[in-house]
């Protein structure tokens, strides 16, 4: 997918002003994010399953190589094929290829942000193959050519008649706004695309390690029928969905859907262990699984972002976020919007370019306390603007000049030494009447200066006064 | 990319040359080795047995709460005669059932008799193999698609989550519960397991004994959608309208 993190201030900008996206977002509070504080609410000992689940996630996250190794031998064992994935590209080839080499000429799709990192649709368009999403809202944002604007409701923005005209544009339906009929004119349309496709593609939720499972969420039954229905299955995942053990799954899918629609359990909940076996009546001939690392490993090796791969993506740190909300999820310009995003995007993409999503922020802390797993998100948005701002650990995406660092080093010295803020004192109360020319909006701190005045710098500093 | 190289790419990320040996956290499940799992799967089997009238009284709240239409039958007769009364009331024409061992003592063929309404099983012969095999397999499909209504026993029902539980077996279709526009499921006394993690414990048993089966589909209510304007519509993809029958 095209990156466009460093359009986030003219995009939000545009978001902000548009009155019927910002009346699309409204709803957002009132509905996920209420239901999902119900629902935590209703949940005997929520917050002793947060910290289960956090704990599989850190212990298998600090032995991911163990638990890849693992599901990758029991996805075999099981009859499965498993392709590991550097980047995007890579994933992209293998799903192309495998549709060439078995004649695929229709693909039908369940919700996969993965497949969105790889621009997938279009690839298999490219390669003359019909790639078709099912998920009703990811199905309207093909049809209008967007990128999803949130993790579970990717069409949140559009109104009932955007979605009436869409569909009477590229449909060739009668105009009607009813959503029922809406839904109706969807399911009519993906059932044919569901017989015909060769190809199933989903995502997955979790890996179980164990037993090689694959394990889908969905509500609508799209996910069931990429699975069930066509003759070869892929599933293409993050290499962080993997889970140790299928007992671990009842902690992990609480979690999940609790925080995602509130729901006490979405209407499917599909495991897949390889294809169909003999004597099962049906189901996939084949079954592939894509495992894409993308960036990921750069989260992986940084001790102090690792705990963004704990991430189940239910989205509930963006109907929290008071930025998302404004903002909506095509500002961040990638796939992953909200302060999970403004992690994950710039470092799966290119932290110079998405340097303003670490910002986009007012470390509320709202994300923190949404977050089924307890992930610090304030804390890495932090480190990230740290990192832009003067960190060693990422130099060629610093956003600050040698003179600016050098600055706020001499900042540091003066601030934490009595003396040196003695002398800095002295040396500003004797150069202040000159401010006026160093402030000028062509100074080095013109931009500082341009819309407020330099206080006057008391006559006699508070030290002496307090000792007196 | 090959396999390896990935892994030990993974391990450098981690800072260390390979991937070890490593004793599973108790924070997994997977910490637990096969005697332990084997009998926590005995207590979860005793319990449900034990406390089977309490579950399905339980059942019967959390599926109607995950909008299945629920009806307690308190014979196997009137089982039947409700799943004949849905059939008639949305004047269906064909049906397709599997073989769960509570749909064929429900003596549904003969309930239907005379309605005018088919009721077919829909089950591979095992006398059929190869290519005849294969044509059976796509003359299901062709049923399927066509059905009104698609009936289906279950292996399980969660009362936490009010969902119905189908894995594998000879004579269960995957889509007999997913394609028609109705699904009824039936499910019995005994059937029924407090939550999802005792589910997740017997499977567990079942990887540890080989029969852990090629997919396994929870069901909790009809296919839904709220990907417009929040607002909630019903038989998307899936079946719009679904009963449990709870027996016993």
């Amino acid at each position: 997918m095209q990156v466009k993190t460093r359009q986030f201030n003219t995009a939000a900008e545009e978001a902000i002003q548009d009155e019927k996206v910002q009346a699309n977002l409204l709803g957002l509070y009132g509905g996920f994010h209420q239901a999902r504080l119900d629902a935590s609410a209703a949940t005997t000992d929520w917050a002793a399953l947060q910290e289960r689940g956090r704990a599989i996630k850190a212990h298998t996250i600090a032995n991911l190589d163990v638990y890849l190794r693992m599901a990758e031998e029991n996805v075999r064992k099981a009859g499965g094929k498993v392709f590991f994935a550097r980047d995007s590209e890579e994933a992209t080839r293998y799903v192309t290829e495998l549709a060439k080499a078995k004649a695929v000429k229709t693909v039908v799709k369940s919700k996969s942000m993965v497949s969105e990192e790889m621009g997938l649709n279009e690839a298999l368009e490219s390669v003359g193959v019909e790639s078709v999403e099912t998920d009703l809202g990811e199905y309207i944002i093909q049809l209008a050519g967007e990128a999803p604007f949130h993790i579970i409701a990717p069409a949140i923005h559009k109104s009932r008649e955007d979605v009436a005209e869409l569909f009477e544009d590229k449909l060739d339906t009668p105009y009607n706004p009813d959503i029922d009929a809406l839904a109706q004119e969807a399911r009519r349309q993906l059932r044919e695309k569901f017989i015909a496709a060769d190809m199933g593609v989903t995502g997955a939720n979790f890996i179980v390690a164990e037993t090689g499972t694959l394990v889908l969420v969905t509500n609508e039954g799209n996910g069931r029928m990429c699975t069930s229905m066509p003759r070869i299955h892929v599933a293409i995942t993050g290499m962080e969905k993997v889970v140790p053990s299928i007992e671990d799954m009842g902690i992990m899918l609480r979690l999940l859907i609790r925080s995602a629609t509130g729901q006490r359990i979405s209407s499917y909940v599909t495991a897949v262990t390889g294809p169909r076996k003999a004597d099962d009546e049906d189901g996939p001939e084949e079954f592939h699984l894509v495992i894409v690392d993308n960036g990921r490993s750069r989260l992986l090796a940084d001790p102090d972002l690792r705990e963004a791969l704990y991430c189940l993506r239910c989205g509930a740190c963006l109907n929290a976020c008071p930025v998302y909300r404004k903002v909506g999820g095509h500002s961040y310009g990638w796939v992953y919007p909200g302060p999970i995003g403004a992690i994950v995007s710039p470092m799966l993409t290119n932290l110079s370019d998405a340097k303003d999503l670490p910002y986009a922020s007012s470390l509320c802390g709202a994300c923190k306390e949404a977050c089924p797993v307890k992930i610090n998100l304030p804390r890495m948005l932090l480190y990230l603007r740290h990192q832009l701002a003067e960190g060693d650990k990422y130099p060629q995406h610093r956003t600050s000049t040698g003179k600016e660092r050098l600055a706020m080093k001499a900042w540091r010295v003066a601030s934490s030494n009595p003396v040196a803020m003695g002398i800095a004192g002295s040396v500003g109360r004797a150069l202040q009447p000159l401010a006026g020319k160093v402030g000028g909006a062509k100074s080095p701190i013109g931009a500082w200066t341009r819309h407020r005045a330099l206080p006057k710098i008391a006559a006699r500093p508070f030290r002496k006064r307090w000792k007196a | 990319m090959k396999t390896d190289d990935f892994l030990s790419g993974i391990s450098r990320s981690l800072g260390r040359d390979g991937a070890p040996e490593i004793t599973p956290d108790s924070a997994t499940h997977l910490a637990l080795n096969a005697r332990q799992a084997l009998s926590r799967a005995r207590a979860v089997e005793r319990d449900i047995t034990e406390r089977a009238d309490e579950l399905l009284a339980e059942m019967e709240v959390s599926a109607a709460e995950a909008n299945w239409h629920v009806f307690r039958a308190g014979s196997r007769r009137e089982a039947a005669e409700y799943i004949r009364r849905v059939a008639q009331d949305m004047e269906a024409r064909t049906m397709l059932r599997s073989t769960h061992s509570a749909l064929n003592a429900l003596d549904l063929e003969g309930e239907m008799y005379g309605t005018g309404i088919s009721l077919e099983v829909m089950a591979l012969d095992d006398d059929e193999e190869g290519e005849a095999r294969e044509t059976m397999r796509a003359d299901f499909r062709e049923k399927v698609i066509a059905a009104d209504i698609g009936i289906t026993g279950v292996d399980y029902a969660i009362a936490e989550t009010g969902s119905a539980v189908l894995l594998p077996r000879k004579g269960v279709s995957r889509v007999v519960s997913l394609v028609p526009p109705v699904h009824i499921a039936v499910v019995e006394s005994g059937q029924v397991l407090p939550s999802l993690d005792e589910l997740f414990t017997l499977r567990r048993q079942d990887f540890l004994d080989g029969n852990l089966g090629s997919y396994m589909n929870l069901i909790s209510g009809p296919s839904r959608s709220a990907d417009i304007e929040y607002q909630l519509v019903t038989g998307v993809h899936g079946p719009g309208e679904v009963h449990m029958v709870l027996v016993g």
